[in-house]
């Protein structure tokens, strides 16, 4: 709202500037900027969206009055009226009462449109209006006066001699006084004459019924539109003004006669003419609300300060509110009424914001005695951590991605879930790289890695090297009803190798858990290479996947670089985690160490030998260790490999001896034999 | 000699006194620990040592003069090694000469492990819940697609609010023609939610910071984005009041800022509250925005199910980002979503 100060001079008498936004900004007008306008300033406040009785000069200046106790002086007009009644000679009905609460017309005769004087014409400068004729002028003056639109018509263009609020018949259109024609739709509201459309009601009038230089009788609107109807019509016809910018926050329906006789009163001054007797005024009367019940003691309780009772009621009744004792305790209740243009004070707790504010709440103290409470790091935060810390330390950045993606990266990975994804009704504009703007980024993610590849291009055309990425963030999984499954992911992509990511992998999982193995199992899936990609699992529970990207995705994506990626399910790590890790015996006897050069079929993987050499002897097997494959087919035959490993040994109670470790050793190479079909080279 | 011919005494002496002193001499003009290495390997070796060929001709010593060699060979055998010794300590002790290999750069770049850095946001998130859970809140998650209760109605947005306006919501409903699924789901536009879900779930009191990403169509230029983070602060007790949530927001910017700052509040409007107060702190000569909070308001309260004449609360909501951005004098909000390394590894 911007605020002329030499108009408000005329309701209140003003401290200095500095003063007058200071105090303005801590009651609720917070101020924005003050510039010079010719002798005049321009004070820029901004009003909340549920102070609309701050929307006009005469709302500031009480607010000023109450803050500095000086009177407010608000004009009382009388025009004087002559010539017959206006409801003999026109009609108004609301044909759509839900959207227009109120229409009032009055009529003066014999007008002289024509410049308005310097000091209306700088009034409405220093605000940023520009000045059309002495009518138009007045009635944006008084809209900025009091805060109610009003609109006025060239009485003589309106045809049938009626005004009818209705909704827009179909293909109905209108050309408002910005010379622009808009299409009409359901829904609106429209001002129309026995004929045509004349106006969009509490939005913008038309141009064929505007005042000109030659309009001679004018028809002045007062009225009260619907909130919703306003806002959803400017909106949906991109057309704001000072008057829907105003109804939209609902006005003040007790101030539509004082604001039609102001408007009346000035032109008269102004632009001469009569104003015909009476008013018309349709639809609902202003509405009666019951007084609230406001008891002290919730002053202190809320705001946290004492306030003197006298103090408290007296801000109240200096804000226009009516104080009476209340009925239920007289000594600590009032009965209060709140004044008609504060649509917004409706309960007790919007009292005491009402003393509050006015008191100051530069007054409540920041440094009272806040009990102490112990506050709780969950396991889930814990686990988060130990992954960021892990992921890090092997040289992985943190990226954040949007959770919305188009729909060729949707479906590029949808192993989590094949449950169709969530869509939104809008799409998520200006995410993305040029090179997808093609594509509505509107569907919930179900994989971060389509995310992260596109993270990964960017670099990779930025020509930025290293791009190691990870992100933790949830993805969306639908369900059949309610609400979606909201499961937070682990992805990564590297320019490393898969052996590299598996091993970063297995490095997360063992900072969280030393004891568990990752288990992996043939994947196919579009996203990933067939050979280098697996299903990661811990116990048969699925952890996720990890694998070099296919030919198609390095295509979708266009990667010139090989990538490799990993997704995996934090909650599975979270159930995983150990908690708290307990200590156990390191024993202090020497290790052996043997080396095992096994010949095995192509077929055998080494996940599976691993595990029946730790199973041949859980007693004494520290730890298996894989070295390398060899393939001799000359020797070995076709589809034979040799795998070399090495095993430690160590027992926990003594030396192990020669034939201690002979044994385990044989147990190894007769389970690797029975189990695996390894056979034991030389 | 052969081994077998008689040794004098004085002979076998003199051998002795001699190597002793040659080696006494080459300790002391050994250079370095190669240098003495060597010359201890000549006099001292276990095998080819001159203290051990000296040592063989014990054996062709006369019987009777042995005892006095044997005592002889002992105390030179202790002379050289202390020598050596004595030698070993002045060059570890860096009194002896030390020659500088001029091949060698010891300024080349070191062999650096790659680390990752966390993305800013997560260090403000990270951060924030480090001052606030030591202020005693406690992080609480909440989903991010929401119902109209938890994210409009129970926080006393009712229906004909502005803020439902579809075109400022991210509805959802499910790609495919499925019938039977919920189209009123909506990517939630604060963490407000959470809190609503905590209070469905806890009786008070309730002290918790909620923190996420929430999702407002928007444009996105240097200052908006559609997605971004929020965290929010909830104290539901039985006498909470506006003084304690200036308290908090005091410390808490005493906290994060690292010295004592003035914190305002001043009226503000928001559904969910009332007072709704916007907050403010005085940094570097003005006061800049710290974000919107207030009492909570009954109906939020009596939505779920608390007395609002037997509890209140405050709660306080602010943009990560923008603190995020301040912090590290970010100027465009697109640069933590590009996800460039090079803009991550400044951090």
């Amino acid at each position: 709202m911007l605020v002329s100060r030499d108009w408000l001079k005329e309701y209140v008498a003003l401290p200095d500037h500095d003063e007058l936004v200071d105090r303005l900004t801590m009651s609720g007008l917070n101020h924005e900027g003050s510039e010079m306008v010719g002798d005049d300033q321009q004070i820029d406040l901004e009003v909340t969206s549920n102070r609309s009785d701050c929307l006009g000069h005469i709302g500031v200046a009480r607010e000023v009055a109450v803050l500095f106790e000086n009177p407010l002086k608000i004009p009382d007009p009388q025009p004087a009226t002559e010539g017959s009644d206006i409801s003999q000679v026109f009609d108004v009905q609301i044909d759509c009462p839900a959207l227009c609460y109120r229409f009032t017309a009055r009529l003066i005769r014999g007008v002289k449109v024509g410049p308005s004087p310097d000091w209306l014409v700088e009034r409405l400068q220093t605000v940023g209006i520009a000045s059309v004729n002495n009518v138009v002028d007045l009635s944006n003056y008084v809209m900025l006066e009091c805060g109610q639109p009003l609109h006025t018509f060239d009485y003589d263009q309106l045809n049938g001699n009626k005004i009818v609020v209705r909704e827009p018949a179909e293909k109905e259109s209108l050309v408002a006084i910005d010379h622009n024609t808009y299409a009409l739709q359901p829904g609106m509201c429209v001002i129309a004459d026995g004929e045509r459309a004349v106006g969009l009601g509490g939005v913008m009038g038309g141009t064929e019924t505007e005042v000109t230089d030659s309009t001679c009788n004018i028809l002045v609107e007062a009225a009260f539109f619907n909130p919703m109807c306003i806002r959803a019509t400017a909106r949906k016809l991109k057309l704001h003004s000072p008057a829907s910018y105003r109804f939209e926050r609902s006005i003040n329906s007790e101030n539509i006669d004082w604001a039609s006789r102001r408007c009346c009163e000035m032109i008269m001054q102004l632009a001469g003419g009569q104003l015909a007797e009476g008013m018309i005024d349709v639809g609902q009367a202003p509405a009666t609300r019951p007084p609230i019940d406001f008891r002290f003691h919730q002053l202190q309780r809320i705001l946290g300060i004492a306030i003197p009772r006298e103090t408290a009621v007296s801000i109240l009744e200096n804000l226009g509110f009516g104080v009476a004792p209340g009925t239920q305790d007289p000594q600590d209740s009032l009965s209060v009424s709140p004044p008609a243009w504060r649509l917004d004070v409706n309960r007790e707790i919007d009292l005491i914001e009402e003393v509050g504010r006015i008191y100051g709440y530069d007054k409540v103290p920041d440094d009272v005695a806040v009990p102490m409470a112990a506050s709780v790091r969950s396991h889930e935060d814990r686990v988060m951590q130990k992954i960021r810390h892990a992921i890090t330390a092997a040289g992985f950045d943190e990226a954040m991605t949007a959770s919305l993606v188009p729909e060729a990266w949707s479906d590029c990975f949808t192993a989590w879930s094949n449950h169709p994804p969530l869509q939104s009704h809008q799409a998520m504009l200006g995410v993305l790289d040029t090179s997808w703007q093609n594509m509505p980024v509107n569907l919930l993610r179900r994989s971060l890695l389509p995310s992260l590849l596109e993270a990964f291009r960017i670099n990779e055309y930025k020509q930025n090297d290293q791009v190691e990425l990870f992100e933790t963030a949830r993805v969306y999984l639908a369900n059949a009803a309610g609400l979606p499954t909201e499961p937070i992911k682990l992805g990564l992509v590297s320019e490393r190798s898969y052996g590299e990511i598996k091993g970063v992998v297995e490095a997360v999982v063992g900072m969280l858990n030393t004891e568990v193995v990752v288990e992996t199992d043939d994947c196919d899936l579009e996203l990933l290479d067939i050979t280098h990609a697996s299903e990661l699992l811990i116990d048969g529970q699925r952890l996720g996947w990890v694998g070099k990207i296919s030919p198609a995705t390095q295509e979708l994506f266009r990667l010139k670089r090989d990538a490799t990626v990993a997704e995996l399910d934090v909650g599975l790590l979270n159930q995983i985690a150990t908690r708290v890790t307990l200590h156990g015996q390191i024993s202090p006897f020497p290790a052996l160490t043997r080396d095992f050069n096994f010949i095995v079929d192509e077929a055998v993987r080494w996940g599976d030998l691993a595990k029946s050499v730790r199973e041949a002897s859980p007693d004494l097997l520290e730890s298996v260790r894989y070295k390398e494959t060899f393939r001799n087919a000359a020797k070995d035959g076709a589809d034979k490999k040799r795998v070399l490993l090495s095993v430690v040994l160590r027992s926990a109670d003594a030396t192990l001896t020669g034939e201690q470790a002979e044994l385990a050793c044989q147990a190894i190479v007769s389970r690797c034999k029975d189990q695996q079909g390894a056979d034991l080279l030389g | 000699m052969s081994s077998d011919t008689a040794m004098p005494l004085d002979e076998f002496i003199n051998q002795l006194e001699s190597l002793a002193a040659e080696a006494e001499q080459t300790f002391q003009a050994a250079v370095d620990a190669e240098k003495l290495e060597t010359a201890r390997v000549e006099f001292l070796g276990a095998r080819q040592g001159r203290l051990k060929s000296v040592q063989k001709s014990l054996g062709r010593i006369d019987k009777s003069d042995k005892p006095v060699a044997g005592k002889k060979l002992n105390e030179v055998k202790n002379r050289i090694q202390s020598s050596f010794e004595a030698s070993q300590a002045n060059l570890s002790s860096g009194q002896a000469e030390r020659i500088r290999d001029p091949l060698v750069d010891p300024s080349l770049p070191g062999q650096r492990p790659r680390i990752g850095r966390l993305h800013p946001i997560t260090q403000t998130i990270e951060e924030l819940k480090d001052i606030m859970g030591r202020l005693g809140f406690t992080p609480a998650e909440g989903p991010e697609v929401e119902d109209p209760w938890h994210n409009f109605e129970a926080l006393n947005i009712p229906e004909i609010h502005p803020a439902r306006d579809p075109l400022d919501n991210f509805y959802l409903s499910l790609a495919s023609k499925q019938a039977g699924l919920d189209s009123q789901l909506l990517l939630r536009s604060q963490t407000s939610t959470v809190q609503i879900r905590v209070m469905e779930n806890t009786p008070p009191p309730v002290r918790i910071i909620s923190l996420g990403r929430v999702y407002r169509p928007d444009t996105a230029d240097a200052t908006h984005y559609p997605m971004f983070h929020q965290m929010e602060g909830l104290l539901i007790d039985t006498e909470v009041s506006l003084a304690d949530l200036k308290t908090v927001l005091h410390l808490f910017a005493t906290n994060y800022l690292g010295e004592d700052v003035p914190v305002r509040i001043r009226p503000s409007f928001f559904p969910f509250t009332e007072p709704s107060v916007e907050a403010d702190y005085y940094w570097n000569g003005k006061w800049v925005e710290f974000g919107g909070a207030g009492i909570v308001d009954p109906n939020v309260l009596k939505s779920v199910g608390y007395d609002p004449d037997a509890v209140s609360g405050f709660a306080f909501g602010l943009g990560v980002e923008r603190l995020c951005m301040v912090r590290h004098k970010i100027t465009d909000i697109r640069d933590l979503f590009t996800n460039e390394v090079r803009f991550l590894r400044q951090f």
